[in-house]
């Protein structure tokens, strides 16, 4: 069990306190600003990826591990508390908890989101300890085919699945891979779509498109129709001893344990991401409660919000395992996290476990231990998360804005990079307008270059034959498998919509 | 897109505002030109992808390249672009519109605010064109100032004072403690802990 000794070295470093202090920033961050409306966990880590130009590597993991699975607890807060549906992992749990809320059980609805984030998130955790090694050992095996044929399939499956329209989401990704093509061809160093421009030569900064798409379009887009009057948030009971009471326990276990089982498996393929799993979470919780429960759904039963949150929690585990060991975003917020390895110079991918191998354990230890934070902090604490719900828009808005500009100032203090970010929010205002996903894009963007890179290889070996990139078994089940979820996701999608 | 009658910009928000529903009706010309806007769109991705197509053709392929050479992604992006392109103008015309984006903060019962965004935008462009002359901080404090009061933020003295403690306190930590170079500006150059 040597991976079982990289972990425990891993603990040894995160419990280091200089490390255990930038868990905790992280863990506090990503929950204050997965509360606040209108901002994800992809764009968080957008917005925090300046620190990243001075923190050292293992530092800012940390920091990035814990933003990202805070933001998932913040968000339940949100979609509990707050009158209007929030991000669109839990829109789910939107329907039960914050009917829930209404009828007074608040603060057990939070605790069973709490609760369940931490069970399934540990147990999702330690799946992803025990697989991410042996998919590593398997991925190294793999040849440029299969890795082509893998992108096709995540390009095609996060085009198709991660927005409301298949076509639109299809467009989406490929602009993203035009911005991506943009600059100097690695290998025959020709420029390609700079028109000209020396500063376009070196290609389109990732980062600047993704705050330009999820923090500044987003603002840009609030602005043009914000909602205007008070913030309505529910009232709930205060002290411990409401969160949850005997009988809510005994219903809320079996859909902890289940929304894991749903969500980690989901969350490993590239199938839409946390959004199917709590879909497919909260059907099954419905369909297996029992005629008398089963009346109680959509009136708040503590069974959809428990399972779907769980499945939340679980499925962003399950999507590390194809970042740690192939080096594929399945998610907009996977797409970022390897923005912030690219930044230090590490590539994803199936080397990573053996050439980075302490700063994967590090992460993987603080994503335990963030987890253990999360749920010591969120319960006390929900009544300041409740405050940073109150935050006026304007603010919260303007500041977006600000460390937006920040960020994409920071990357070479050049006020160019600005304005190529208010560029990239107009572009991503129109597209949240006409209902154009922006996840797509920053996938397409950041995959587009490498698939690039991996098809002209296979091809070079195969000297230009064609069916090289189809004869290996693996690339050949891979675009199988396009068809299968396809159709699944697509049929999954559907009866969302119609249960929504 | 023609700029549909703006509604004040800087209509208070949080605590104070009318309820929504009532002060707005969404106007009935504005699903025609969401339309018109949507098409616009759509013809765009088939233009981008058209203009990649032909422009691909022009990419130098240098004489040592065997196989695939730098033009053939982009052949390949290009043809994605206006399939995509060509499939929206088709849903659009035959009246399947794009559902917008929610948000908790999104009212989709008022119209859409030309103004607001354009006021946003031009202050973000006023914010990089002040970053050479002023410094960081102080355009930073512009930007925030100005995006809330554009937002709705009142009075507006509070909103600018709220933007330099702001612009000042991220100079310090970014700038001063975390070695980001953040230009201070010329007024403020002399300050030790807030040079990048």
């Amino acid at each position: 069990m040597d991976n079982f000794s990289a972990l425990l070295e891993g603990f040894a470093t995160v419990l280091h306190p200089v490390y255990l202090l930038w868990a905790l920033f992280g863990v506090f961050i990503g929950t204050a600003v997965g509360v606040l409306p209108g901002i994800g966990p992809a764009m968080t880590i957008a917005l925090l990826l300046p620190l990243t130009y001075s923190l050292e590597p293992t530092a800012a993991i940390i920091v990035f591990a814990g933003i990202y699975y805070g933001g998932m607890y913040g968000g339940s807060t949100t979609s509990i508390l707050l009158n209007t549906p929030g991000e669109s992992s839990s829109i789910v749990t939107a329907i039960e908890g914050n009917k829930m809320a209404r009828a007074g059980r608040g603060a057990a609805a939070l605790a069973t989101a709490a609760i369940g984030s931490f069970v399934a998130g540990t147990l999702a955790t330690v799946a992803l300890t025990f697989m991410a090694p042996v998919i590593a050992d398997l991925a190294v095996q793999l040849g440029e085919p299969d890795y082509f044929a893998l992108m096709v399939v995540a390009f095609i499956t996060v085009g198709a699945l991660l927005g409301s329209s298949v076509s639109r989401g299809i467009a989406s990704l490929a602009l993203g891979l035009f911005l991506g093509l943009v600059g100097t061809d690695t290998l025959t160093g020709q420029q390609r779509f700079t028109f000209g421009v020396p500063n376009l030569a070196d290609g389109i900064d990732v980062v600047v498109v993704a705050v330009g798409l999820f923090a500044v379009g987003e603002a840009l887009y609030v602005g043009s129709r914000m909602r205007h009057g008070p913030i309505r948030i529910i009232p709930f009971e205060k002290g411990w001893r409401s969160w949850m009471k005997r009988d809510d326990w005994r219903r809320s276990w079996r859909p902890w344990l289940r929304g894991a089982a749903i969500g980690f498996p989901v969350g490993t393929i590239p199938a839409g991401g946390a959004d199917v799993a709590t879909f497919l979470s909260y059907a099954s919780e419905k369909r297996l409660a029992g005629k008398e429960r089963r009346k109680e759904f959509g009136k708040g039963a503590i069974e959809g919000v428990a399972g779907p949150e769980a499945a939340n929690n679980a499925a962003a585990a399950g999507v590390l395992v194809p970042l740690l060991t192939l080096g594929l975003p399945t998610t907009a917020t996977a797409a970022i996290m390897i923005v912030a390895f690219q930044s230090y110079g590490i590539q994803p991918g199936p080397l990573l476990m053996q050439s980075e191998s302490a700063l994967v354990w590090a992460l993987v230890a603080s994503l335990y231990l963030g987890n253990l934070m999360l749920v010591v902090l969120n319960l006390p604490l929900v009544g300041m998360w409740v405050k940073v719900l109150r935050i006026p828009r304007h603010y919260l808005y303007a500041g977006i804005i600000l460390f937006g500009a920040l960020g994409s100032y920071a990357l070479n203090f050049s006020p160019v990079d600005v304005l190529l970010l208010v560029l990239i929010g107009l572009a991503g205002f129109f597209m949240r307008r006409y209902g154009y996903p922006v996840a797509p894009l920053v996938v397409g963007m950041i995959l587009g270059p490498m698939a690039e890179d991996r098809l002209r290889r296979s091809l070079a070996i195969s000297q230009g034959d064609l069916s090289y990139l189809v004869t290996s078994p693996f690339a050949a089940i891979a675009y199988a498998a396009i068809v299968v979820l396809l159709a699944v996701g697509i049929w999954l999608k559907r009866r969302e919509r119609a249960a929504a | 897109m023609a700029p549909e009658a703006p509604t004040q910009p800087g209509e208070p928000t949080a605590e104070a505002g009318p309820p929504p529903s009532d002060a707005l009706e969404p106007a009935a010309a504005e699903p025609t030109r969401r339309k018109w806007g949507e098409l616009v769109l759509a013809l765009a991705t088939a233009a981008l992808g058209g203009y990649v197509l032909v422009a691909a053709g022009s990419i130098t392929v240098p004489g040592s390249t065997n196989t695939l050479g730098p033009r053939a992604f982009p052949y390949l992006v290009g043809g994605l672009l206006v399939a995509a392109g060509v499939a929206l103008v088709v849903l659009v015309l035959s009246g399947r519109a794009g559902e917008e984006e929610g948000g908790e903060d999104v009212d989709p019962t008022v119209r859409t605010d030309w103004l607001t965004v354009v006021l946003l935008v031009v202050t973000l462009v006023v914010h990089v064109f002040a970053i050479n002359v002023v410094g960081w901080p102080l355009a930073a404090a512009v930007l925030f100032a100005g995006a809330a009061v554009v937002l709705g933020a009142r009075p507006w003295w509070r909103a600018a004072l709220v933007g330099l403690v702001l612009g000042l306190v991220v100079q310090v930590i970014f700038g001063g403690l975390l070695g980001l170079s953040l230009p201070a500006g010329p007024l403020l150059e002399g300050v030790p802990f807030l040079r990048g």
